[in-house]
């Protein structure tokens, strides 16, 4: 069984898109406790991953394919998770770009980032209204909820957001981030962190769980 | 002879040297072959995947025009012959008129033209050199200086006033470019209808009404597709809505190879001249003859440190392809440079060299991208300045030479004879103004000289440059009646955006 878990851990450093499925699907056959093989297998294979990128070893493509084949196991073996169990993440994260905004380059790669670092990420995606929002963070109860806005124009949807979750969510922490939004934006209005690129991301979302 | 060389000889030995530079020399990236292929490939996409057009009115449009549209997916399959039909509609020679018309700028594919970056958010403060977010007062001193400057043909607001309501932010801008230049002033905030609509007025404010905007369009609108192949609502909405004004477009393509595009660089031109070509299609289909200026800007994302790579020579080489497939298109282009450098100095003056030779060489009509940083983000005066002086140097350069009796000068070679010199002769005079580049702010000196006066860097002499164009520098205002009008359009515009509503309709 160690092997085969080892095996699946590669499959993610060595981002093997196509077969890993398969390989998750023996696991399944095999009657490997499939939270193991996540935690063992997936979670520490994405892990090396997103230390050799934040350490500049391996380019961008490379992390994301990690992350896609992460995925690809993930949608075989969560499914085999018995009722009443759950993989252990370093907690849920609701992201999305603000409404009447389209640019989602940024916030891809911070949601890629979080799940490479052991956060479960849910994408609401662009141009996301401020009720989507909040509705998701009550329906989810996510830890964090993460927003991106590019433009001075929608920066302010941003705020538009966390005050009313502050009332309804109080539990549900934020973090804002984009190419104009600074620090001292952010502190004005009321999020609980702000970076400036996706590794920071990552930081600022450990701080708010930790 | 070239038929350029010979309008140039003409201009550079009468009186007037027409606006803009001069383009003599002209090199070649893409072949005829290439041209080709990368049109037919476009077609090809156009045809079989589509574009996704958000915008319902655009959909309807494409739909009863032929295409095959999907509801669901929003997509929209467009016939070559609905893009040549487009092409054959669309106009070749734009004039971007300004304020003052000496500084009309003409592509007509004969003159290069440079403007600086625009909307950034973030300034470096001129005076504390803080960083932080950009004002309008950022955004009036910008203006000016770009007025002041001999290698800024066309103005765009280099950054956004942050620090007005942020549903007139736009509006601002526009009142303080028209205000502070002289100059064509083209934006690239018209993201809703009404955003165009409100734009639009007030470029007809400033023009002294709709018929005299119409002739002379002195505002354009930089409209961006949404790589891959895909247009966003509002931005579609505002297109038709100017184009139907006769505000001058363009439409310029920002994939990002190997992220929102090929990682090849040709590859990712074919899904930027598709979004291109599609935009062109829905536009001359809602207003035949509308003025469109083909745009392209890509950039590779830097895949270490995830940044855009504007300024990188990837950058540059696209800028020059997508100049030579708008010139395969005989439409007139405006293509992108921009540096991610931090701060004035070596790196900046790199990439925006490198960014801007490439294009420049290759033809590039409209090239926009000097002056703000941190790719296309942070504003900081020097560095416009510092550009400014770039853009003359790579004029000079491809400006062109050519043999004629009065270059050959074998005359003055007679006359001067063996072993004198020249210094005493007309024709060094005459040649020195039109032949011999003067930097402003390169120091020549002898290291002697240089020392004695404080051993001042290139980014010291920008600095007093700045200041004295600051002080000195005067520009006529618009009258009190246009301002009054322009003032009375914010004010109607101006809305609470708190509360839900939508800048989209
Ligand atoms: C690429 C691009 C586009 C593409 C987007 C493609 C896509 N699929 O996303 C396209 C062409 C579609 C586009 C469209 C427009 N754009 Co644009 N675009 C850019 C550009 C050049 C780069 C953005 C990018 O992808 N960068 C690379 C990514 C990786 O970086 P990033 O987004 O900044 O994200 C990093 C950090 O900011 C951070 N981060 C991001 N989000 C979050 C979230 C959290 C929670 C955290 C912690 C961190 C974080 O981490 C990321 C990774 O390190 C920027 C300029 C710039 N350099 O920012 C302009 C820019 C943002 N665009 C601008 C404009 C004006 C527009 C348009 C309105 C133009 C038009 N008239 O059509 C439209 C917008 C339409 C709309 N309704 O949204 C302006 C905004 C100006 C302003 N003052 O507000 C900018 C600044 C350019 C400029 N100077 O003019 N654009």
């Amino acid at each position: 069984m160690e092997e085969i878990v080892t095996r699946l851990k590669n499959a993610v450093i060595n981002y093997e898109m196509e077969t890993i499925a398969d390989l998750a699907k023996q696991i399944v056959d095999q009657g490997i406790d499939p939270l193991v093989a996540i935690e063992e297998g997936l979670a520490e294979g994405i892990k090396t991953v997103g230390e050799k990128f934040g350490k500049g070893e391996i380019f961008l493509p490379e992390l994301v394919m990690g992350a896609e084949s992460m995925k690809a196991a993930l949608a075989v073996l969560e499914p085999a998770v018995p009722q009443g169990q759950a993989r252990k993440t370093l907690g849920k994260v609701v992201i999305g770009t603000v409404q009447d905004d389209i640019h989602e380059i940024g916030k891809n790669l911070v949601s890629t980032m979080l799940s490479s670092n052991g956060f479960e990420v849910i994408d609401l995606g662009v141009n996301v209204q401020a009720a989507d929002f909040l509705k998701k963070a009550g329906e989810l109860k996510p830890n964090i909820l993460a927003m991106s806005a590019l433009m001075t124009t929608t920066m302010p949807r941003m705020g538009e957001i966390i005050t009313p979750l502050k009332k309804e969510n109080p539990s549900v922490k934020t973090i804002v981030g984009g190419a104009p939004v600074t620090d001292v934006y952010a502190k004005e209005i009321g999020a609980d962190e702000y970076s400036g690129d996706a590794s920071g991301a990552v930081d600022s979302a450990k701080k708010l769980v930790g | 002879m070239p038929q350029e060389q010979w309008t140039l000889r003409r201009s550079l030995s009468g009186e007037s040297v027409s606006y803009g530079i001069q383009r003599g020399i002209r090199f070649q990236i893409l072949s005829d072959e290439d041209l080709d292929r990368i049109h037919w490939g476009t077609l090809h996409i156009l045809e079989k995947v589509g574009v996704q057009v958000d915008s319902p009115t655009c959909r309807k449009l494409l739909k009863e025009n032929g295409c095959e549209t999907d509801e669901k997916s929003r997509s929209a399959k467009i016939p070559s012959h609905l893009v040549e039909e487009a092409l054959r509609k669309k106009k070749s020679a734009i004039t971007l008129a300004a304020r003052n018309p000496k500084y009309d700028a003409r592509l007509d594919m004969n003159h290069s033209y440079m403007c600086a970056n625009g909307n950034g958010a973030v300034a470096i403060d001129f005076e504390t050199g803080e960083r932080r977010n950009s004002t309008k007062k950022d955004l009036v001193d910008s203006t000016t200086i770009c007025d002041a400057l001999p290698n800024v043909h066309v103005h765009w607001p280099m950054v956004s006033s942050t620090d007005m309501p942020p549903s007139v932010v736009h509006l601002h801008d526009l009142e303080a470019s028209l205000n502070h230049t002289e100059k064509h002033v083209m934006y690239e905030t018209g993201v809703t209808l009404q955003d165009a609509k409100d734009l639009t007025a007030m470029g007809y404010a400033a023009a002294g009404g709709e018929k005299e905007y119409r002739r002379r369009p002195i505002t354009s609108c930089l409209q961006c597709t949404y790589a891959p192949l895909q247009h966003d609502a509002g931005v579609m909405d505002a297109s038709l809505e100017f184009a139907r004004s006769g505000v001058p477009l363009v439409f310029f393509c920002m994939p990002q190879p190997g992220a929102t595009g090929p990682a090849s660089m040709v590859g990712s031109v074919v899904v930027g001249n598709a979004e291109v070509l599609s935009a062109l299609v829905m536009t001359q289909l809602s207003t035949p003859g509308a003025a469109v200026i083909y745009g392209l800007g890509i950039a590779p994302l830097d895949m270490k440190t995830t940044v855009r790579a504007g300024g990188s020579p990837e950058h540059a080489i696209c800028s020059a392809m997508g100049t030579e497939m708008a010139h395969y298109y005989d439409m007139p282009s405006c293509v992108g440079v921009s540096g991610t450098a931090k701060e004035p100095g070596i790196q900046a003056a790199i990439e925006t060299y490198t960014g801007c030779v490439g294009p420049l060489l290759a033809g590039a009509d409209l090239m926009c991208g000097i002056g703000l940083l941190e790719d296309s983000s942070c504003l900081h005066l020097e560095q416009v300045v510092i550009d400014d002086e770039i853009v003359g140097a790579i004029a000079r350069l491809i400006r062109g030479e050519w043999a004629c009796d009065d270059t050959l000068a074998l005359d003055i070679i007679e006359k001067v004879g063996i072993g004198n010199n020249y210094l005493a002769q007309k024709h060094t005079m005459q040649y020195l103004k039109t032949d011999h580049f003067m930097p402003t702010l390169m120091d020549r000196r002898s290291e002697d000289n240089w020392s004695k006066t404080g051993k001042k860097s290139m980014k010291d002499a920008a600095r007093e440059k700045t200041k004295k164009i600051l002080a000195e520098h005067k520009v006529p205002p618009l009258s009190d009646d246009v301002n009054r009008n322009l003032a009375a359009i914010i004010d109607q515009a101006k809305k609470p955006l708190w509360g839900g509503e939508s800048k989209v309709q």
